[in-house]
């Protein structure tokens, strides 16, 4: 230990070349106790490591919230220190709150112990002994014991509050998170690179069982016969983020198509997984059969939970998805959703499982591949139309996010490590770890990759395509046999070097400018086309202009695909984007001849009829797109007249075009745009999604047209015609979803047709009526689906029809002054809701729509404004659609009704709702619909709130990369990069009672340029707002403080448990029991007996040891257990002066024998 | 006495008998009555004869409860006793015998009959025996055939044994079947939601008015998925109409949730290998079992250790 202490080299440095020469083999967790009632865990890991490189005297892992009783290293007791810089990013009480700081911060903090760079919360001092064998390389098998007691992340426990055991109230536990979090749940490796075999046994409730990755070896029961133990083995090298544990009273459904896959559901579903899981084998099928590979584990599972992180996650040979996927045959709406979530999950088994990623900047590739194979399941599957028109979704998602937030980079490089290199300098947020992004960029970062692997695609040719993929799953299955020692497990570690190599060797093409242009950059392309024809010359000339200045957007060059519907058919053009060049001459094929009547020949090859009289005389053109193949990233606005979109949309086959069509005609409200539209709603043989598009346009169109348009209001005949009974119009046909296509018509005309208004901007009352009587008379006793969507969108097209009400003189909304229309209006929704507390429709869609609608009401003004019925709805225990549902109208209530008291409300529940996922879907709805932004003043923008904020992203958050994310986001949109403007100057805060001074101050600090104290350098200086980087002092400040502050969360964790104390018994004693794990129920007592107990030695690594020319502090603090608190404090006072004597006083005297004495006050008393 | 008052003066009109609180017209009620106030003034004479000077009114009538049920049981035994021997009208012999079998001493009558100090009582005053209403006709009655006596009962309504030609004409114009069943459906509906929400506890939208559109309140659930996700009963109900062949799947998936507790808690005592959760999917079990999957083998013994 002494030579630790006097290690001059920079530890950092030192430590890190010996992890990346350190390989681990084996991997073997047990754990052997998991209580429901105490949501805690008790188990131990041994991790087996050969060291390749001499001298490894120091062995970092990765390790969050766990409890750490001991080490061994060969049996041979190994001090350790922990140590969480992410737990609190900034230490100082900073009154500057600048976002741009906090980024900074938590991307150091994130690096220091990022497993990748051989970092890790837990730093294990190899005992002495051993050195002389590391230097031998021979094995090190290290032993770790742990246990987690509420754990706030990694591990999830639902226990519902009923009577009965634990299996009766269907509690259950399921480990989740975002990126590599298994860290949060037992000490590990933590990286997607860092491949190992793994030996799991899980010792739980008889009533319970216990699934997790690999093969079950074998059950057996404890002595006492109350317990399992599920021993499992995975051979296949995996990396620790895709281990995974799920354990509860689940039902088991042995897939009856392919025995070696399982599901597991919570009690009572079990008829909902047999249908859900019904055509599972046929995604199976499709994967193996294009990848030619099969599956690459031997077995597989599927386990459906409650309170799921996210929808789907993937682990290696099991996926966990959330309960409400599940759903029965007679629901039409979630059946796709479902398997779309079924086939996502299984991609990622070849793809994100099986192949892993050398590191983070590779992630793209295992995304994108995963995503490109989701995709052509979906082609096969759902149909091409369905296919592409997924693919025009995805490119529109992604063309709107980067012209809005800026550029999704796929392939990020950070030169030299270096922070000031940043990538994307747009963005609030680093891209360097996946625990720094946002979870929307990373949602766009993961369709861009797709739609780049299809770019790939239409390069290269599918088939090559396929043949990479294969060549990449057969070494990583050759690999995956090998025994450690032939080095193969590389191969299971895709790079993108090595994928794009094996696509050169593969097809022989240089796909090098395509990776340049969008995995290497970021951005999309904005093209602005126009036309004319020039008759003379009979050409075509076509200016194609970009945007390449505004953010988010790249130039193009290279070539472009342009398609052009003459008279005499269609021609594919393929034009070259260069430097300067804008307009581009097409020759055209056919000469204007509109007298001779001949059929027309499109794209497919088919032939029609066209009535030409619309079209402009001179000109052969019938339409004209570019990029019809969507081979760029981009965003193309085209002029062409009306007309020509109308034959677009009536005339070419493909959905893209149509549906590009739909939207531009949204600005010809003319009568020929309305046939074009009621033509195209009427043809059954179109694809169902664009003539649900075109319900929306006529929609627009009809309201464009109000004065001239005549006959009954849009689509009320249609539904008539398609819908309703043939002898009395006025009544719909009894429900009959059997045709789907029809059905999602039906749901939607009625929703569209809502936003129809007259001339007083109402909605026609003639429209309401029968909406109504849509209510009314509909009658699904026949039908052999459920109609709760439908009768949802119904409630839907109500709310649509809903404007503001006429109020006089801000009167009170009372029942009496309620308009006639409304009233009715109010009474379905009543019914429909408490219709809903007797007979609950499927996810509960019903009293989603109602809730909608209540709040749109009172937004229009004709019922009170008033959150409370919505916080009920809110509440934990209602289900998760409702809950969001409640949540969001909360939200809009605050904004709306600038409410503080919502806002704190909000907030409260975002620190303590039990779901993680609620408690990340209200910042996110908080931050699309912010309660004020950082251009707008609002009153409820005060210090309090920035400091709570602040407070929550620094610390609040620390078991949850996600959502510390997304309160970043949220104070990113609520104050900017900068100083909150709320926040008073700083030079005057430092003198000033704020509070007080606070109203005083506020409009001159939005000048923004105070000159501050010496403490807040940064802001002193004019271009403040634009520097990204930060001098070397916050990398100081990070290191400083980390110790007590580390230490000061455990303990006040800890401290919350409030369990009896007795002090008696010792931690010396509380290892034999784990050891013998003889009596599991006495060892949590003993453990739990101790709240005081210090958690193992912390100590701050010094994350800035890369610098070299930083200051280097250890602080290494022992701890008596009885002098804790007062030592805190006295430390937290003096931690500046004192640091270098702690240094020498209790540095690091660490023998195995102190180390344990140093954990366990009672044995050195 | 007050009630030979009452007794006396009782015509059948009269609506302030005895605290009776609703005057009652019909000739049933009057000839019960009448009868009722007899009864009553046997009680008070036998009281008197017994030498009470008064009594209050409650036991007077608690008496003559008793004697109503006595004399009834009496005159229902023996009815019984005489049907048993295949007669229709009950016999001095038959109220003996019945009599006897309620632990009457019969010998004793005679003797008591012939007492002293009776009292004579005055007949109950001649009321309408009640009217047995007349059932409804309908249709023609068949006239016995000929091999049948006339003294035989009557042939029932030809509706109630051979068919009901009497019915409204069904209405068969579609709007006004599906108008109908709109309307019911809303009226039940409404009905059962009003009636939720005035029993239990609610919120409203409205400040002013409370009671204006009651919503019933939202009670959060401990384990809300599982409303939220299978079909609710109505649901199941209208599939078993469409689709009877689903029907079989639905009901053994709405048992087996229970077997596999039971099945769970017989193996923890029983020691009994079992899978884990116990559940082999039902309908095909012998092919189930030739499954090798490692969920559904047995759970091991634990090796005995050898240190012990």
């Amino acid at each position: 230990m002494l030579s630790y202490k006097q290690n001059p080299d920079p530890s950092g440095l030192h430590s890190r070349r010996c992890m990346n020469r350190k390989k681990d083999k084996g991997f073997e967790i047990c754990i052997n106790n998991i209580n429901f009632q105490r949501k805690s865990v008790i188990g131990y890991v041994e991790l087996t490591i050969f060291p390749t490189v001499m001298n490894l005297n120091r062995i970092k892992l990765n390790s969050k919230q766990c409890r750490i009783y001991r080490v061994r290293v060969n049996d041979l007791e190994a001090p350790f220190i922990y140590n969480d810089p992410t737990l609190e990013v900034c230490h100082h009480e900073s009154k500057q709150r600048n976002l741009n700081y906090f980024s900074s911060a938590y991307t150091a903090a994130v690096s220091a112990v990022d497993p990748d760079a051989g970092n890790g919360e837990l730093s294990i001092k190899v005992p002495s002994e051993l050195w002389k064998q590391g230097d031998e390389m021979k094995v090190m098998k290290v032993y770790i014991e742990f246990s987690l007691d509420q754990p706030k992340g990694g591990l999830h426990f639902v226990v519902p509050d009923v009577d009965g055991s634990m299996a009766e109230r269907a509690a259950h536990v399921f480990s989740f998170g975002n990126q590599n979090s298994t860290r949060f749940w037992f000490p590990c490796v933590d990286s997607y690179s860092e491949l190992c075999t793994w030996k799991l046994e899980f010792t739980v409730d008889a009533s319970m069982v216990a699934v997790s990755c690999g093969d079950l070896v074998e059950t057996v029961y404890t002595h006492d016969m109350r317990k399992k133990t599920f021993h499992y083995m995975l051979p296949i090298p995996t990396a620790a983020p895709n281990i995974s544990l799920a354990v509860g009273p689940f039902e088991i459904l042995v897939d009856p198509y392919m025995h070696e896959v399982t599901h597991f559901c919570l009690p009572q579903l079990l008829p909902l997984l047999k249908q859900t899981m019904s055509y599972l084998h046929e995604i199976f099928e499709f994967y193996e059969e294009i990848l030619t590979c099969r599956y690459p584990y031997s077995c597989f599972k599927t386990v459906f939970v409650d309170e799921a992180y996210v929808q789907v996650s993937s682990y290696a040979s099991m996926s966990i998805f959330s309960t409400n996927l599940l759903h029965s045959g007679m629901i039409i709406d979630q059946t796709p959703v479902t398997r779309r979530c079924l086939a996502q999950a299984l991609a990622q088994q070849f793809f994100g499982c099986f192949i892993s990623r050398m590191s983070w900047s590779d992630e793209w590739v295992l995304k994108g591949i995963s995503g490109y194979i989701y995709g052509l399941y979906l082609k096969k599957t759902f149909g091409v139309n369905e296919y592409r028109h997924w693919i025009k979704e995805e490119l529109d998602k992604i063309v709107e996010y980067e012209l809005k937030m800026g550029g999704v980079l796929l392939h990020p490089t950070f030169s030299g490590g270096k922070e000031k290199d940043n990538p994307t300098p747009h963005l609030h947020f680093s891209i360097r770890h996946p625990h720094t992004l946002s979870w929307e960029y990373y949602k766009m970062f993961q369709c861009k990759a797709h739609l780049v692997m299809r770019l790939i695609e239409n390069r290269i040719s599918m088939e090559f395509m396929l043949q990479v993929f294969n060549k990449l799953l057969s070494l990583a299955s050759t690999a995956s046999s090998q025994k450690y020692q032939s080095h193969m497990w590389s191969q299971m570690l895709v790079s993108t070097s090595g994928f794009l190599k094996s696509i050169s060797n593969v097809s022989g093409k240089d796909i090098g400018p395509l990776i340049k242009q969008w995995v290497d950059q970021s951005g999309v392309v904005k093209f602005f086309g126009s036309f004319a024809f020039n008759r003379k010359r009979n050409v075509l000339e076509l200016e194609i202009r970009q945007d390449y200045t505004s953010s988010g957007t790249q130039k193009y060059v290279g070539p472009i695909k342009v398609t052009v519907q003459e008279l005499d058919g269609s021609f594919n053009h393929t034009l070259q984007i260069e430097e300067n060049s804008l307009k581009h001459d097409i020759p055209c094929h056919s000469k204007s001849r509109r007298n001779k009547k001949k059929k027309i020949p499109l794209m497919n090859g088919e032939e029609v009829d066209m009535d030409l009289s619309a079209m402009d005389a001179d000109s052969p053109l019938l339409w004209i797109r570019i990029d019809p193949d969507m081979s760029i990233l981009r965003k193309v606005e085209f002029e062409q007249a009306d007309f020509m979109w109308q034959y677009q949309l009536r005339f070419e086959r493909d959905v893209v075009a149509q549906e590009e069509a739909i939207s531009a005609l949204e600005i010809f409200p003319t009568p020929a745009s309305r046939l074009a539209l009621t033509d195209i709603l009427e043809q059954d043989q179109c694809f169902y999604k664009v003539r649900i598009q075109a319900c929306f346009c006529l929609a627009k169109i009809a309201n464009s047209m109000m004065s001239t348009w005549t006959g009954p209001p849009a689509m009320k005949s249609l539904f008539t015609r398609m819908f309703c009974c043939k002898s009395c119009p006025n009544i719909v046909k009894t429900n009959n979803f059997i045709n789907f296509q029809s059905y999602f018509l039906q749901k939607t005309m009625p929703v569209a047709m809502a936003l129809l208004r007259d001339v007083q901007n109402l909605c026609p009352k003639e429209v309401l009526n029968f909406i109504l009587d849509l209510i009314k008379y509909n009658d699904n006793r026949k039908n052999k689906f459920s109609d709760n969507y439908y009768r949802a969108e119904l409630i839907d097209a109500l709310t649509n029809s809903l404007t503001p009400a006429i109020s006089i003189n801000n009167e009170v909304r009372t029942v009496d002054n309620l308009n006639t229309d409304v009233r009715l209006i109010l009474e379905e929704i009543t019914r429909f809701l408490n219709m809903e507390k007797l007979l609950p429709s499927y996810r509960n869609t019903i009293t989603v729509s109602c809730l909608r609608a209540i709040r749109m009401l009172q937004k229009n003004g004709h019922i009170p404004s008033d959150p409370s019925l919505f916080k009920s709805y809110a509440q934990y225990g209602h289900f998760v659609d409702v809950r969001i549902a409640a949540l969001e109208a909360v939200i809009d209530y605050t904004r709306v009704d600038r409410s503080s008291s919502e806002l704190q409300w909000l907030l409260d529940l975002v620190q303590n709702d039990p779901v993680h996922y609620i408690r990340h879907e209200i910042l996110s709805m908080l931050a699309k619909n912010p309660p004020f932004t950082k251009a707008a003043d609002s009153l409820l923008c005060n210090e309090a709130l920035v400091d709570q904020l602040w407070k929550l992203m620094n610390s609040g958050t620390c078991h949850d990369w996600r959502l510390r994310c997304d309160a970043v986001n949220l104070y990113y949109t609520l104050f900017g990069l900068t100083r909150p403007s709320c926040l008073p100057l700083p030079e005057l805060g430092l003198v000033l009672n704020l509070k007080e001074k606070k109203a005083v101050l506020n409009p001159t600090i939005k000048s923004e340029q105070g000159p501050g104290g010496p403490e807040y350098r940064p802001s002193s200086q004019p271009n403040f707002e634009n520097r990204l980087t930060f001098p070397t002092q916050e990398e100081e400040d990070i290191d400083m403080d980390t110790v007590h502050d580390s230490q000061a969360f455990i303990y006040h964790h800890l401290n919350m448990l409030e369990r009896p104390s007795t002090p008696d018994i010792t931690l010396f004693q509380l290892f034999a029991l784990i050891f013998t794990g003889k009596e599991p129920s006495s060892v949590e007592q003993a453990m739990l007996s101790m709240p005081g107990t210090p958690m193992p030695t912390l100590s701050k690594e010094s994350t800035s040891s890369k610098h070299g020319d930083h200051h280097h502090h250890h602080h290494h603090h022992e701890h008596k257990k009885k002098k804790k608190k007062h030592k805190h404090k006295h430390k937290h006072k003096h931690k500046h002066e004192s640091k270098d004597k702690d240094r020498d006083s209790h540095a690091f005297s660490n023998s195995p024998a102190s180390g344990r004495s140093i954990r366990s006050p009672s044995l050195s008393d | 006495m007050a009630d030979s008052v009452v007794m006396g003066s009782g015509s059948f009109n009269s609506g302030s008998r005895s605290g009776s609180s609703k005057t009652s017209t019909s000739p049933t009620e009057n000839y019960q009555l009448a009868r009722r106030r007899t009864l009553q003034v046997v009680v008070s004479s036998l009281l008197t004869e017994c030498g009470f000077e008064s009594a209050e009114k409650v036991a007077v009538e608690t008496l003559t409860e008793m004697m109503q049920s006595y004399i009834t049981e009496v005159g229902r035994c023996a009815k019984a006793t005489c049907e048993h021997t295949a007669r229709s009208t009950p016999t001095l012999s038959d109220v003996v015998v019945t009599l006897v079998e309620m632990g009457f001493n019969v010998d004793t009558l005679p003797v008591y009959a012939k007492r002293s100090q009776r009292m004579v009582i005055t007949a109950p005053p001649v009321t309408n025996a009640p009217v047995v209403p007349k059932a409804l006709m309908a249709g023609q009655k068949r006239t016995h055939p000929s091999y049948i006596p006339g003294h035989f009962p009557e042939f029932p309504d030809p509706h109630t044994y051979i068919k009901t030609p009497t019915f409204r004409e069904p209405v068969s114009d579609y709007q006004v079947v599906r108008e109908k069943a709109a309307s019911q459906r809303r009226d039940v509906e409404r009905a059962l939601t009003r009636f939720m929400a005035k029993t239990g506890e609610t919120q409203s939208l409205f400040k002013d008015d409370i009671s204006a559109f009651p919503l019933i309140s939202a009670k959060p659930s401990a384990i809300p998925y599982l409303s939220a996700l299978l079909p609710s009963e109505l649901e199941l109900q209208s599939l078993e109409e469409t689709d009877s062949s689903e029907q079989d799947d639905q009901t053994d998936t709405e048992n087996n949730p229970s077997h596999i507790i039971q099945d769970d808690q017989s193996a923890d005592k029983e020691n009994v290998v079992l899978p884990p959760g116990g559940v082999v999917p039902t309908g095909k079990a012998n092919e189930e079992n030739m499954i090798d999957n490692p969920y559904l083998r047995p759970v091991k013994k634990p090796k005995v250790r050898r240190k012990k």
